[in-house]
């Protein structure tokens, strides 16, 4: 697959050499892919090959150094308007990072009310609905610390879609889960790119990369090294690179 | 033209001339302001200058009645300051008050700096436990410990005297410093002093008040110890003036009137009727203390002034964290000296600089805008942000870097993160140091006595100056001290129930 040198403004992201550099160390070495509108994007690769930054450039929450990222036609770069560029893309942190100090559902409601100013009552039917949406309706009176680690994971992706956002960056989203809140996991993304929304994923979980993945993205060093369909990149990887990192991943 | 140029003249003369008259008439010293003649007084030597009652306000005295008719002579309306002891002469120089009087010493040395008017004959004396015997010279206090109060001229004299009973090869005398005469009195009853140094007319008062348990045992003929002296700044027109009323109040018989109201007329120390020793521990002593309205308006001044000021260290160190938790900037060695400063500093230092130091640089301090409660505000604010800002600091940096990170990603301006994530998780780390920062400021607030703040210490001495019960008085404040302390612990504890979020058994306790 060929890329256009130039940006594509109809697909929902369009990257080209998009670089990132801390001091002198070059996080992100010219990235550059389209993705669709409902795709679901895996990010392989290493640790410390860049992936985190790579999806954290996504949503600006580390502005990019060179190249362009461009949303549904829109240029990203440091005149874009922040708070509407994170209500379209979500995120949901390896850790979680839910706010401890407030309940599931203000978790889920606190950002529509402060962001978008919708009244309270409004925000939290909202919060209701998307909370049975990933099947914690039950849990909504609760504080963080009380939920299971899927559960907390749940309430992490309940509160990126209160915001009704087109893309969710996940970045290690299984990193803690035992297989059967990941398979919980695997239903919730495919029922986000059922509803259209595009889902970028970083992991390190193989079988669960297998299950989501519409085309793999494999990077080493702040490159990509190759973007594959996933029965294609698990079977036979293009490069050398990726073959020995499925070596080192099957060994353990 | 001529005769406008005449009457002009005529005017001006017959101006200044009546100028002329309606001064010498009135003959005010420079230190009379708006009609005001301030005073500072420390109100624990009785009977000199004393609190007579449980009301703070209720100063009585042969000093403060001798404050009244000066004022009376010059039709000036008195206001008299109370403050400690070594408070008075700083507050003289400061401009704060217009004369010192406070049954202090004529002393040479002391009129190096300011101008002494004398009022009243007194002798020094030397007390101890009564069947002590009688001394005749210092000398033979050599070995012994002596009480005296601190700030007073004795200490120097005891100086001379020990560098003499060096040159004979003999043990010097102890010395032991009180800030006030009842505690230096106390000091010979308890015996952990052999003798303590005071004026005649005092020990007169204590005998009676204490059952004949002190007497006199030496009566030194020294120069320097002769009179009770008003204390101004130098001025010699003002001391002449001053002299003027002085004399006058003689002339009218004043100053013998009110010495025979006071009972301190020469002949009555033999006669002085003992009155009863006083109980070890008088219940309705300490109830009425408990109860009484001096000790309710200290409490709460002392209350008010630890709330307020730690609200506004509060409101000041909460910026002052944040800038320094932040990207190192130009203002960071400014923040960082700033809470050096002020939190190396002994607060009683600061509160010291505020009042006495600062108005000799900026005259405005001097005015009466310029309160103790005020100066002791604005220096437990800045003395207690210097702390708070350690505290938020540690508090910030606690909350994990991926809460704001998660606020931001939703779309949260700065602000917004700051109020709803970052601080109320904030919040209950700071919660437990703040509350212990706030209950020792309560109590650090008793320093500002010194500034003649009226809190629950000073209010405490007072009253203990005048009644010499020390254990009732002392219990009492314990007793308010306590109570407010206990009560904000119990307020901690309620607020920390709020944050059942922290814990997960308390969270599930929460959900039952
Ligand atoms: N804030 C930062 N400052 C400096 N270096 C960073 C920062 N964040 C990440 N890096 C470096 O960038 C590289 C890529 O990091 P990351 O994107 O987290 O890798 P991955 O998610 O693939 O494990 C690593 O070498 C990491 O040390
Ligand atoms: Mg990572």
């Amino acid at each position: 697959m060929t890329l256009n040198r130039l940006p594509d403004p109809e697909k929902r992201l369009s990257i080209r050499d998009l670089s990132k550099l801390y001091n002198e160390f070059v996080a992100l070495d010219h990235i550059s892919l389209d993705i669709e509108q409902g795709e679901k994007i895996v990010v392989l690769g290493p640790s410390g090959s860049g992936k985190s930054t790579f999806i954290r450039c996504l949503n600006r929450i580390e502005p990019h150094d060179s190249g362009v990222l461009m949303i549904d036609g829109k240029i990203i770069d440091q005149k874009t308007d922040l708070t509407e560029l994170r209500g379209r893309v979500g995120m949901v942190f390896q850790n979680y990072n839910l706010f401890p100090h407030l309940t599931v559902l203000e978790n889920c409601a606190v950002a529509p009310r402060l962001v978008r100013s919708i009244p309270r009552g409004q925000a939290e039917d909202t919060a209701r609905r998307i909370l049975a949406q990933v099947g914690i309706a039950e849990q909504a009176s609760k504080y963080p610390i009380q939920l299971s680690g899927g559960q907390q994971q749940r309430v992490a992706i309940a509160r990126a879609l209160c915001m009704d956002p087109e893309i969710i960056l996940f970045d290690e989203p299984t990193a803690a889960l035992d297989p059967e809140a990941i398979s919980g996991v695997v239903l919730i993304i495919n029922d986000l790119a059922a509803q259209g929304i595009t889902t970028v994923c970083v992991t390190h979980e193989m079988g669960f990369a297998r299950r989501i993945a519409d085309r793999i993205v494999f990077m080493d060093k702040g490159r990509v090294q190759e973007i594959t369909p996933p029965e294609e990149f698990f079977t036979a990887p293009r490069s050398a690179r990726a073959h020995a990192f499925l070596n080192e991943m099957i060994r353990f | 033209m001529r005769r406008a140029g005449l009457l002009g003249v005529l005017t001006a003369g017959l101006v200044t001339m009546f100028a002329t008259i309606s001064a010498w008439a009135e003959a005010l010293p420079s230190f009379a302001a708006n009609g005001t003649l301030t005073v500072c007084t420390n109100p624990t030597l009785p009977p000199m200058t004393f609190v007579n009652g449980a009301e703070a306000s209720a100063l009585a005295g042969f000093d403060v009645d001798l404050v009244r008719e000066i004022a009376g002579v010059w039709n000036l309306r008195p206001d008299i300051v109370q403050m400690d002891f070594e408070g008075m002469f700083p507050s003289l120089s400061a401009g704060r008050c217009g004369m010192v009087i406070s049954g202090v010493m004529r002393q040479a040395t002391r009129e190096r700096n300011f101008d002494a008017i004398p009022y009243y004959e007194s002798s020094m004396v030397v007390i101890a436990r009564t069947g002590t015997p009688k001394i005749s010279s210092f000398s033979e206090l050599s070995g012994q410990t002596v009480a005296i109060e601190t700030g007073t001229s004795y200490g120097r004299l005891i100086d001379i005297e020990n560098t003499a009973l060096a040159a004979h090869g003999k043990p010097p005398i102890r010395v032991q410093l009180y800030p006030s005469e009842d505690q230096v009195i106390q000091q010979v009853l308890l015996g952990r002093a052999h003798a303590a140094m005071s004026q005649d007319v005092e020990v007169l008062y204590r005998r009676q008040q204490l059952g004949g348990k002190v007497t006199t045992i030496f009566k030194p003929d020294i120069p320097d110890f002769h009179d009770f002296a008003i204390y101004i700044r130098k001025d010699a027109v003002d001391k002449a003036r001053l002299e003027h009323a002085v004399e006058e109040l003689r002339r009218r018989g004043t100053l013998t009137a009110l010495a025979h109201k006071w009972n301190i007329g020469d002949t009555l120390e033999e006669t002085a009727p003992a009155r009863g020793a006083p109980s070890r521990f008088d219940v309705q002593t300490f109830l009425s203390a408990l109860t009484s309205r001096a000790f309710f308006k200290g409490a709460a001044m002392t209350l008010i002034m630890a709330l307020l000021s730690h609200v506004t260290a509060i409101a000041i160190s909460i910026p002052i964290a944040l800038a320094l938790n932040g990207r190192r900037s130009l203002i960071h060695p400014v923040l960082s000296a700033y809470v050096a400063v002020f939190r190396g500093a002994p607060t009683l230092l600061q509160l010291l600089f505020i009042w006495n130091a600062l108005p000799q640089f900026l005259p405005v301090f001097r005015e009466s805008w310029f309160t103790p409660f005020l100066a002791a505000w604005i220096s437990l604010s800045i003395n207690e942000s210097a702390y708070q800002v350690e505290i938020n600091r540690a508090a910030l940096r606690a909350v994990d870097r991926g809460q704001s990170l998660a606020a931001e990603a939703l779309g949260m301006k700065k602000s917004h993160v700051y109020w709803h994530i970052v601080f109320p998780q904030a919040l209950r780390i700071a919660l437990p140091p703040t509350i212990n920062d706030f209950i020792s400021l309560l109590k650090t607030t008793s320093l500002a006595s010194v500034i003649s703040l009226q809190e629950l210490l000073a209010v405490t001495q007072i009253q203990v100056a005048r009644t010499f019960q020390f254990t009732e008085y002392y219990s009492a404040a314990l007793v308010w001290y306590l109570g407010i302390v206990f009560f904000f612990l119990y307020v901690q504890n309620r607020i920390e129930r709020r944050f059942t979020w922290a814990d997960r058994d308390k969270a599930a306790a929460h959900d039952a």
